[in-house]
C-alpha cells in the first residue's frame, strides 16, 4: 500500500508541474490578476485582498533578501532595517517637507539604497555568522533612535502617513486599486531582480557566495560587488518598506522589528533559497497558512481551542517547518520547477537510469566472461 | 629587465618566518619549477606573489613597476593570475560559467551578443582544457582531476601574462598528469610566463628550465634541474644529512 502511495506521489511530482518556468510564471501571474474580478464584494473578501496586498509586499521583500543571501551569501538578519528606513524616510519626507505621497516613495527608496552603503561597509568587513549578528542588531539600533526621537518619529506609535487612493470612496475598490498596484511593483521588482541575477553581475554573486578566494584570484573586486548586492537588496526591501506605510496608514515601528526579519527568512526558505521565483511563490503560500489556516477556522479537539491559534505561536510553527525544510528539501518548494530541462527529481531519475545500464553492461560482459571460459 | 623581480621578500606569521628575504627573478617565457619540503613556505610566497598575503618587508616588482601589498583583483588585472593547491571551484556555477567570471569580456551594444560572445570565449578556454563536454554540469559534480583542470581554464581566461600553478598536478593519475603537462607546454607555446610548484618532481623537471629550491624560508638553491638534482644541499634537505 505504501509503494503504491509513494508510487503515485513521485508520479505526481514529476509529471503534474512539469510545465516550463516561463509560462508557469505567466499562469501564475494572470492568476494573481484575475482575483479581484473571481471575488465578490464582501467583508471577508476585503480581508482577503488585504492578505494577498500584504503577500506581495512581503514577495518583494523575500525576493530581495534572496538575492542577498541566496545569491551573493552575504547573511543578513536584520534586512528589516532597510524595510524600515524605507517606510520611515518616505513618511518623514511626507511629513516635514509635505511632499505628495507618490514623490516621496521614490525618496524613501533612495534614502534606504543609500544607507546600504555606511552599513554595508563595516559590515563586509565580517563574515559568515558573525556578519549576521552584526546585521541582526543593526534594525535594534534603529528602533532604539526611533523611540528617543519620539517628538519627531512618533514613537512607539509610528508615523500616519495617508492612503494611496484617498478619493475612492468604497473601501473594497480602494482594496482592489492598492492591490493591482502592489502586484506592478512586485512585477517590475521581480523583472529588475530576475535580469540581475542572469546577468553577469549575477554569476559574480554567485562565484562570491560559492568562493570569495576563489573570485579573487578570478580578478573580481569583491568589496565592490559585495556592496553592490547590499545597495542592489537594499533597494527592493526600502521599496517594499515605502509602499507598505500608506497600505497599513502608518509608517510604523513593527517594521523594524526582528519578526520581519525572519519572516522573510521563512518565506525565502520555504519557497527554495537563491531561486527568487520561490521567494514570490512561498510569500502567498505562507500568509495563506498565517491568516487563514491558522486564524480563522474554529477547531477543538476534547474542549481544548486548537484553532485559531494566537498569532505569537505562528512563527513558531513556521520555524519548525522551515527546519524540516532545510533538512529534507533545501531546494524548498523550487524542487517542483523544471530548471534547465530537468527538476531535481528527474535529474534523480536519469542518474538512476544511467545506474541501471551501467549495471546491465556489466552483467553482459560478466556473462560474456564466464561463456568464454565455458568456451575455453 | 625580467619580467618579475622579488628582493628581500620577508614574511612573518608570529614567531615564524615563513619566507625569509628571498631574492629571485623570472625572465620573460620561462617556466621556473619552485620546489622544497613540506612547509618551505612555497605556498605563502605565492600568496605573497599574488597579494593574498601583505609581506612584511621587501619588494615584488612586476615589468618594472611595484606591485608589493596590491589587492588580488588588482595583481589579476596587471596580468598575474594564480591557481590553487586546493581546488576552488563555485559549485553551484556550471562549469562554462565558472570560466565567464574570469573572462573580461568587451560590452557589446546588444546584451544577448555580449552573452553569446563571452560564451563562445569561455567555451574556447574549456576546449584548450578539455572540458567542453561538461559545459553546463555544476562544478559540483566534476571530478577532482577535471576540477584541476577547470582552475587552469580560470586562471588563464584573466589573461594572464605570469601564470602561478600551485601544484597542478596533485592528486592526478599518471595519465592525467601526461595530459596537463601536454596543455602546460602548450600554454608555455602561446607564451605565458610560468612558476610552478610541485612536489611530482619527474613531472616538474620535465617541464621547468630553472628550479628554485626553498627551506624553512630561505632560498638555498637554484639553476637547471640537471644542477638541483646534483646540489648537495638539496640532496641534505630531502634525504637528511649523511651519516
Amino acid at each position: 500500500m505504501a509503494a503504491y502511495v509513494r508510487r503515485a506521489y513521485s508520479s505526481f511530482l514529476t509529471h503534474v508541474i512539469d510545465i516550463p518556468p516561463r509560462l508557469l510564471s505567466l499562469l501564475f501571474l494572470s492568476l494573481l490578476a484575475c482575483i479581484p474580478v473571481i471575488v465578490s464584494p464582501t467583508a471577508l473578501s476585503i480581508y482577503f485582498l488585504g492578505v494577498l496586498i500584504t503577500a506581495n509586499i512581503m514577495a518583494i521583500f523575500a525576493s530581495s533578501w534572496d538575492l542577498l543571501v541566496g545569491r551573493a551569501g552575504q547573511i543578513s538578519l536584520g534586512h528589516a532595517l532597510f524595510f524600515g528606513i524605507g517606510a520611515y524616510a518616505s513618511a518623514l519626507v511626507l511629513r516635514y517637507a509635505g511632499l505628495p505621497l507618490w514623490v516621496t516613495i521614490p525618496i524613501g527608496v533612495l534614502v534606504g539604497t543609500l544607507a546600504a552603503v555606511p552599513v554595508g561597509f563595516p559590515c563586509l568587513r565580517v563574515k559568515g555568522p558573525y556578519l549576521a549578528l552584526v546585521t541582526m542588531a543593526l534594525p535594534l539600533i534603529a528602533t532604539g533612535i526611533l523611540y528617543y526621537y519620539r517628538d519627531y518619529t512618533g514613537g512607539e506609535q509610528g508615523l500616519p502617513v495617508p492612503r494611496f487612493f484617498p478619493f475612492i470612496q468604497n473601501l473594497y475598490h480602494q482594496r482592489v486599486a492598492e492591490y493591482y498596484l502592489t502586484l506592478l511593483a512586485l512585477l517590475i521588482s521581480a523583472i529588475i531582480i530576475y535580469k540581475i541575477v542572469n546577468s553577469k553581475t549575477g554569476i559574480i554573486f554567485v562565484s562570491i557566495l560559492d568562493d570569495e578566494v576563489g573570485a579573487k584570484a578570478c580578478g573580481i573586486n569583491v568589496t565592490k560587488y559585495k556592496l553592490l548586492a547590499f545597495a542592489i537588496s537594499a533597494l527592493f526591501a526600502s521599496l517594499a518598506g515605502s509602499l507598505q506605510a500608506p497600505l497599513i496608514y502608518l509608517a510604523s515601528p513593527a517594521s523594524f522589528s526582528l519578526n520581519l526579519s525572519f519572516y522573510a527568512i521563512i518565506i525565502t526558505i520555504f519557497g527554495g533559497i537563491g531561486t527568487i521565483y520561490g521567494a514570490i511563490a512561498a510569500s502567498y503560500i505562507i500568509y495563506f497558512l498565517d491568516q487563514y489556516i491558522l486564524t480563522i477556522p474554529q477547531l477543538e479537539i476534547l474542549g481544548t481551542k486548537i484553532l485559531p491559534l494566537p498569532t505569537v505561536w505562528h512563527p513558531l510553527i513556521f520555524i519548525v517547518v522551515v527546519i524540516i525544510f532545510v533538512v529534507k528539501w533545501p531546494r524548498g518548494i523550487a524542487r517542483f520547477v523544471v530548471e534547465d530541462g530537468l527538476t531535481e527529481l528527474s535529474k534523480e531519475r536519469e542518474i538512476e537510469e544511467r545506474g541501471k545500464h551501467i549495471w546491465k553492461k556489466y552483467k553482459k560482459k560478466k556473462q560474456e566472461a564466464t561463456e568464454s571460459t565455458a568456451e575455453g | 629587465m625580467h619580467m618579475l623581480e622579488v628582493e628581500n621578500l620577508t614574511k612573518r606569521f608570529g614567531g615564524l618566518t615563513a619566507v625569509n628575504k628571498v631574492n629571485f627573478h623570472i625572465n620573460e617565457g620561462e617556466i621556473v619549477g619552485l620546489i622544497g619540503p613540506n612547509g618551505a613556505g612555497k605556498t605563502t610566497l605565492f600568496h605573497l606573489l599574488t597579494g593574498f598575503l601583505k609581506p612584511d618587508s621587501g619588494t615584488v616588482k612586476f615589468r618594472d613597476e611595484d606591485v608589493t601589498g596590491l589587492e588580488p583583483h588588482k595583481l589579476v588585472n596587471k596580468g598575474i593570475a594564480r591557481t590553487f593547491q586546493v581546488v576552488r571551484p563555485f559549485r553551484h556555477l556550471p562549469t562554462i560559467a565558472n570560466v565567464m567570471v574570469a573572462l573580461e569580456c568587451p560590452r557589446g551594444r546588444k546584451k544577448i551578443e555580449w552573452l553569446k560572445t563571452c560564451e563562445r570565449k569561455a567555451l574556447e578556454m574549456l576546449e584548450d582544457v578539455g572540458l567542453s563536454e561538461m559545459m553546463f554540469e555544476p562544478a559540483e559534480n566534476l571530478a577532482h582531476g577535471d576540477l584541476k583542470r577547470l582552475e587552469i581554464a580560470r586562471a588563464l581566461a584573466t589573461e594572464p601574462d605570469l601564470l602561478l600553478l600551485d601544484e597542478p598536478f596533485g592528486g592526478l593519475s599518471p595519465i592525467e598528469t601526461e595530459y596537463l603537462t601536454k596543455s602546460i607546454r602548450r600554454m608555455h607555446l602561446d607564451g605565458h610566463t610560468m612558476i610552478i610548484v610541485e612536489h611530482k618532481l619527474h613531472a616538474l623537471m620535465k617541464l621547468a628550465k630553472r628550479v628554485i629550491v626553498l627551506h624553512y624560508g630561505e632560498k638555498i638553491a637554484e639553476g637547471t634541474p640537471e644542477e638541483i638534482a646534483k646540489n648537495k644541499k638539496v640532496i641534505e634537505v630531502y634525504m637528511g644529512k649523511a651519516m
